[in-house]
């Protein structure tokens, strides 16, 4: 009995599957649609924060696109597909994406294993998967349809290394990062960075994502005796480890990489990040237009709420899909060479975003040193903590 | 040398936080035999509560407590109520699942309640900080100290002196007996999940105060720990949970202290595995005690399977052979191709855990090492993607076996635990091995599938491909089942002491077991490699793990069509329900949980 049921039920999914995509290819003539990107995303499992992060973004991003016409009239819209960012679900959504024609552009996944995965999949099919968030040095690699705009760890570390060792005038460093592909590579190229303007590195310690006790790291870190500590997290582990360097009595300069750049870290460290040094692409008081557009009009749709990286990194690659539209048009070649053709897109994270084709990269992130004073990000004044 | 007092002390302080959760774990343990994967889940839930109390009703501290714990325990209640008692009756191992399906349920309903943001939790006790050795530690450091030791001290007082206890402790040992005595189980199971529970609320909300932070990802970690700690200590035993937990601590603090931080959890996980080979029932097993569970036969009931005929199996092979020939989008055959890859895994693990009674919790393990093994080979050596699948597949078998050797003198729960513990051992050396695995980088640009020189790229050949390996490997399976090899399986699994009286060999029994099995795993593995072109530490994970026991369970465990099934329904229920964007995976836990409400024996019977 439960035999026929679990045959008509998987016969019947296939038929509304089948369905499904005759019925969308139908639709696809009606320019009355809106012009539709996909995203591929955690919206639960462990990571999902990221996606709703991305949502806020997006969101903002489509509001001041349509209050500025829409893409030659038409609406800019997106389908989220939830991917827990498991490189599994990412696969079949590629697919999804790729055989369904009202889709002219991809944005996401957020981790590696899930975005690179689907990476050959977008590359066959010629939909371009626009990477926003994928720092890793191989993800475009897969192909001429990879797309980045995320900031290229190589670009930003030297300025996070030359804050912390030309700036802040730190000479012995101790560096704990993210064990995942992002935080390696950075970290990399952070320690190569300190090294050359003339700091000793000296020990660095990874840990992995779920952690959350840092107290017995801390111990090396208080032997290896270093003046400051360099902290390649997300705002969620780096709160957790400043306060327990606090708690174990360690007094050093803390900075930290732009990642952390979040109100949940202000929220989340409390006093233990009061003083912590932080390399951000951007900064409340900024006064370049983009940045006021961008935190004015996200605090006005949420309710006040400071908007973070990853909201940022979201807003600005919603804006840079719709430069690229406006240029390719609804064709999905035609929109992956206007990723060669677009220029100086107005972004928070870059001032003004033009593709390097070779890197299919976006060079040249904007550099705002900020410290933490009285529990706010505050631009750095010049003076040692 | 002073350093060594400090990673003392913060072995200790970390072991704390373990215990709160292990003593809930070790109470349910020693009552119903039961790792309740759901404590984690009411970590979370009580971490939450206390969050409203303290941010939105600005609760004092004692008030908090008691208004988590009771919560909590009517979570508890509720779970044992309406999760549980109906399947009391039913194989030992549904209620298992039952609890995984509870977890994703709670999970979700925190995640869309709160949403999955981190928050701020802050502790409500004064900020004084005493110097100890070179660190301090705070008042809340020894409220959680307190809580756990006095807890395990109160429920050992309660277990061993009151009439309540006794009843606990009479329906440990033998519930019929107890009925029989006029015990009331049913009452006894509901005090145990009611007290279980408010701990498991109260230490989510002391350990959320502690590190000011709590979120949605928490429970699954909590639960991992928690189980480490507890078996150490000897499953089902709560002073031996606190001991295990504080050891568990200590052995991480050194671990560190000597090796880095990034080997922290390989020390966990370790420490796990060679107690259970020393000492199978913990650290303070007593050598009266009952042994902790009962035959593995009653652990796997055999039920009456669903007889398909012959002609109906075949009908559906042809089917989903000529598929990519009708008009279906590539979206549905790429959606079969992970059921595919996941019914390779999913046979390997119904050979084991099914038919010869080793419930591995660690199967993900497989697929990494077949992955690793396959993509290094094409990339690094330039073998033939073929043949590097096959190479991928047989180093699957063998260090498979070869590590999960030392488990093979355990039984039930604790091949599980052991198992469990051997997945995140290999997924800590891929993430530390980096001379050779490429380390949290992972392994990119590993060559597409290609058979013979011509690469299979096009869905519709990846999915022959997929589905044609799947095919032979269940056929070759089904016919290994139905040889005096497959009767020899399942008499270790019905009665070890019997089979071995009747001159099998257990231990080469199991180790052909898991050869076969390794193999399929491996090739599985191996296919996804190529199929994603980059993998790393992350790609196959404990979540994978645990989704393979899911699929056994649900497609009835030892039964060959049985796996297929349950792969395809539990890769294609989350696809199908994408239309409830974030509540899918609440409906998927919810869906779940009724299939094991009214299937426990699995949807088409355990063979």
């Amino acid at each position: 009995m439960s035999n026929i049921n679990r045959r008509t039920l998987v016969k019947g999914s296939l038929a509304a599957a089948i369905a499904g995509t005759a019925l969308s290819r139908a639709a696809f003539a009606d320019t009355a649609e809106p012009i539709l990107l996909g995203v591929s995303g955690p919206l639960t499992g462990p990571n999902a924060q990221y996606g709703t992060q991305w949502k806020q973004g997006f969101d903002l991003a489509l509001d001041d696109i349509l209050a500025g016409g829409g893409i030659n009239g038409r609406k800019l819209a997106y389908q989220f597909e939830d991917s827990q960012s498991d490189p599994r679900q990412s696969v079949a959504i590629a697919q999804k994406f790729v055989s369904d024609p009202k889709i002219v552009l991809e944005l996401g996944d957020f981790s590696s294993p899930a975005s690179m995965a689907a990476s050959p999949i977008y590359q066959r099919g010629g939909l371009v998967q626009f990477g926003f968030t994928n720092s890793h040095p191989d993800f475009t690699k897969g192909g001429d349809f990879m797309w980045s705009t995320s900031v290229s760890q190589a670009d930003e570390q030297p300025l996070l290394a030359a804050y912390a060792v030309k700036k802040l005038g730190l000479k012995k460093l101790a560096v704990l990062h993210l064990n995942t592909d992002w935080g390696r590579t950075s970290r990399d190229y952070f320690n190569n960075a300190a090294k050359e303007y003339g700091a000793e590195i000296a020990i660095t310690e990874g840990y992995i994502a779920e952690e959350r006790d840092f107290r017995s790291t801390l111990v090396r870190v208080r032997d290896a005796n270093p003046d400051g500590l360099v902290l390649i997290s997300y705002y969620s582990d780096g709160a957790l480890i400043a306060r327990q360097a606090r708690q174990v009595g360690l007094k050093q300069v803390i900075c930290a990489a732009s990642s952390v750049y979040s109100p949940k870290f202000l929220e989340l460290g409390g006093d233990a990040v009061e003083d912590v040094h932080v390399g951000t692409r951007y900064f409340p008081e900024d006064p370049r237009p983009e940045v006021q557009k961008f935190i004015a009009g996200f605090k006005k749709k949420y309710n006040g709420l400071e908007p973070d990286a990853f909201n940022a990194y979201a807003y600005d690659a919603m804006n840079m899909a719709a430069a690229v539209v406006r240029i390719g048009g609804t064709d999905r070649k035609a929109i992956r060479d206007a990723f060669t053709k677009v220029k100086d897109v107005p972004s928070v994270i870059f001032g003004t975003a033009t593709f390097d084709v070779a890197s299919r990269r976006v060079k040249g992130a904007m550099n705002a040193e900020l410290v933490v004073r009285k529990g706010q990000f505050a631009l750095w004044d010049g003076k040692p903590t | 040398m002073s350093s060594w007092l400090d990673y003392t002390i913060n072995g200790l302080i970390v072991g704390n936080v373990y215990a709160l959760v292990a003593v809930g774990l070790a109470l349910i343990f020693g009552v119903s035999r039961l790792i309740n994967f759901a404590q984690g889940s009411i970590y979370l839930v009580g971490a939450y509560i206390g969050w409203v109390a303290v941010v939105q009703l600005h609760t004092p501290l004692p008030l908090t407590i008691i208004f988590v714990a009771v919560v909590a325990a009517l979570v508890g209640l509720i779970i044992e109520r309406f999760g549980l008692r109906p399947l009391q009756n039913s194989v030992r191992i549904a209620p298992l699942l039952a609890t995984i399906g509870i977890s994703f349920v709670l999970d979700q309903l925190v995640m869309l309640t709160f949403s999955p943001n981190p928050r701020a939790l802050p502790s409500q006790l004064p900020d004084v900080r005493f110097q100890v050795g070179g660190g301090t530690i705070g008042p809340l450091d020894l409220l959680i100290a307190g809580v756990g030791i006095s807890s395990a001290l109160l429920l050992f007082v309660f277990l061993r002196y009151s009439k309540l206890g006794w009843a606990v402790r009479a329906a440990s040992q033998d519930r019929d007996a107890a009925m029989q005595m006029g015990v009331d189980v049913n009452r006894v199971n509901q005090a145990v999940f009611g007290i279980a529970a408010a701990l498991g609320g109260v230490s989510g909300l002391l350990v959320g105060m502690y590190y000011n932070q709590i979120d949605t990802a928490m429970s699954l970690q909590a639960t991992l720990k928690g189980v480490v700690a507890e078996v150490v200590g000897g499953a089902g035993n709560v002073p031996g949970a606190v001991v295990g937990s504080l050891l568990l601590g200590l052995v991480e603090s050194y671990g560190v202290a000597v090796f880095g931080t990034s080997y922290r959890n390989l020390f966990a996980f370790l420490l796990l595995v060679v107690v259970l080979v020393l000492r199978p029932n913990g650290l303070f097993a007593s050598a009266r005690q009952a042994p902790p569970e009962p035959l593995t036969g009653t652990f796997i009931a055999p039920s009456r399977p669903v007889r398909i005929p012959r002609w109906a199996l075949l009908v559906a092979v042809a089917v989903f052979a000529i598929l990519p020939l009708l008009p279906v989008s590539f979206y549905v055959l790429q959606t079969l191709i992970n059921a595919w890859l996941l019914g390779m895994l999913a046979l390997s693990l119904t050979l084991v855990a099914g038919t010869i009674g080793q419930v591995s919790l660690g199967h993900a393990a497989l697929l990494a090492i077949g992955a690793y093994t396959s993509a290094l080979l094409s990339l690094t050596l330039s073998v033939p993607v073929g043949l590097a699948i096959i190479a991928g597949g047989l180093m699957s078998a063998a260090l498979g076996t070869i590590l999960i050797s030392p488990s093979f003198r355990l039984r039930g729960h604790y091949v599980s635990i052991a198992t469990l513990a051997i997945g995140e051992i290999v997924s800590l050396v891929i993430l530390n091995w980096e001379s050779v695995t490429r380390g949290p980088i992972g392994i990119s640009g590993i060559p597409p599938l290609s058979l013979f020189g011509y690469d299979l790229i096009d869905p519709k050949s990846v999915y022959w491909f997929s589905f044609t390996v799947m095919v032979v490997l269940a056929l070759l399976q089904a016919r290994l089942l139905s040889s005096h090899l497959g009767r020899s399986f399942r008499a270790i699994r019905d009665d070890d002491i019997a089979a071995r009286a009747y001159g099998l060999s257990l231990n080469r029994y199991k180790s052909l077991a898991f050869i076969f099995g390794g193999f399929a795993a491996g090739v599985s593995g191996g296919i996804a490699a190529h199929l994603y072109s980059y993998i790393n530490h992350e790609t196959f994970n404990t979540q994978q793990s645990i989704l393979a026991l899911t699929v056994v369970i649900l497609g009835g465990l030892g039964n060959v069509v049985g796996a297929v099934v349950g792969a395809v329904a539990l890769v294609g229920l989350p696809e199908v329900f994408r239309i409830a964007a974030e509540y899918r995976i609440l409906i998927y836990g919810i869906v779940l949980l009724l299939l094991v409400r009214f299937r426990p024996q699995g949807l088409l019977g355990t063979i």
